[in-house]
């Protein structure tokens, strides 16, 4: 009786803890901080090119991956919540590279070269590549 | 006489091009977010939606799912990897029309009741879909903003340990 009582005592505590620990979990695991990440490097017209030619097999190699990219300045504005976003060139008019930054990347020009990173959510054809969590680099 | 035959034809086809040429509205900067009804932490916010909107009432959203940004990142990962499986379907669109779209006037300011009925393809399955929301006209600029639940078995999403629906919100200012 007694050894029964003990092993459900230690069944609770198991449960308590290993519950403890998944709430804890979710309310602290801190998200993904790109700058910390080594990221693949390419240009914004090598990564429509991917995604254009084979959508799947671009989704491979980039979606959810910390790229480091390198475009030209279209335009920039900023989105609903405020967050600056810069729009890249590619040989396509109708479409660019869409980049939502993090950090604010400071004073930009239409026009210029800017390298930053960022995680790549995917594309969304006749549009844009996505691009978002950006932080300046030069 | 054949010059001006030519000329005539000329004139014909760049009016009836101008006659039909439709004004389409976009951005690739819309908003939409969701919220689990009985569960305030569950929400997140997709800042990348891509949506057109056509005077003739041709309405289309397009989000990623990875752009969702919860404030927990352990739910983001479960919402990605278990429910809506992004690496398998990467995208949602919705494509469809304005159903009432004479009764929005895009050349006059005010605020528009519109019916909005199309296809919605979410965890790779497609759905049509009937929702009411407001488009608003303001010296030009147009915005788009709805509400309407999401049920997630209609859409094959095995989220029942956490919700059974989210009430989902539009809000896209159009360029």
């Amino acid at each position: 009786m007694k050894n029964w009582k003990r092993i459900l005592l230690v069944v609770v505590i198991i449960g308590l803890i290993t519950g403890g620990f998944i709430v804890y979990r979710i309310f602290t695991k801190p998200h993904r901080d790109v700058s910390q990440e080594v990221a693949v490097t390419l240009t914004a017209q090598k990564l429509y090119d991917a995604f254009k030619t084979n959508e799947a097999n671009a989704n491979q190699l980039y979606l959810d991956k910390a790229i480091e990219l390198s475009g030209e300045v279209l335009e920039f504005s900023t989105n609903q919540d405020g967050q600056t976003v810069v729009n890249f060139k590619t040989a396509d008019p109708l479409v660019v590279i869409n980049c939502t930054f993090k950090t604010n990347p400071g004073t930009l020009t239409a026009g210029s070269t800017i390298t930053f990173k960022g995680i790549c959510t995917g594309y969304i054809p006749d549009a844009n590549v996505v691009i978002n969590e950006g932080v300046l680099i030069k | 006489m054949m010059k001006y035959l030519l000329s005539l034809a000329l004139v014909i086809v760049v009016f009836t091009h101008t006659a039909t040429a439709q004004k389409v509205y976009g951005t690739r900067n819309g908003k939409i977010s969701f919220i689990a009804p009985n569960d305030e932490d569950v929400k997140a916010i997709n800042n990348e939606v891509t949506s057109r909107l056509s005077d003739n009432g041709t309405l289309s959203f397009s989000l990623l799912i990875k752009g969702f940004k919860f404030g927990y990142a352990e739910m983001q990962d479960h919402f990605n990897n278990e429910y809506l499986m992004s690496n398998q379907f990467p995208r949602a669109d919705f494509k469809g029309t304005v159903t009432n779209m004479k009764e929005v006037v895009l050349s006059k300011n005010g605020s528009y009741k519109a019916v909005v009925k199309g296809d919605l393809t979410l965890h790779g399955v497609t759905k049509n879909i009937t929702v009411n929301g407001t488009i608003t006209v303001k010296d030009g600029k147009l915005s788009a903003i709805a509400k309407f639940p999401i049920v997630m078995k209609d859409f094959k999403i095995d989220a029942s340990s956490v919700t059974e629906k989210v009430m989902a919100e539009i809000n896209c200012i159009y360029q």
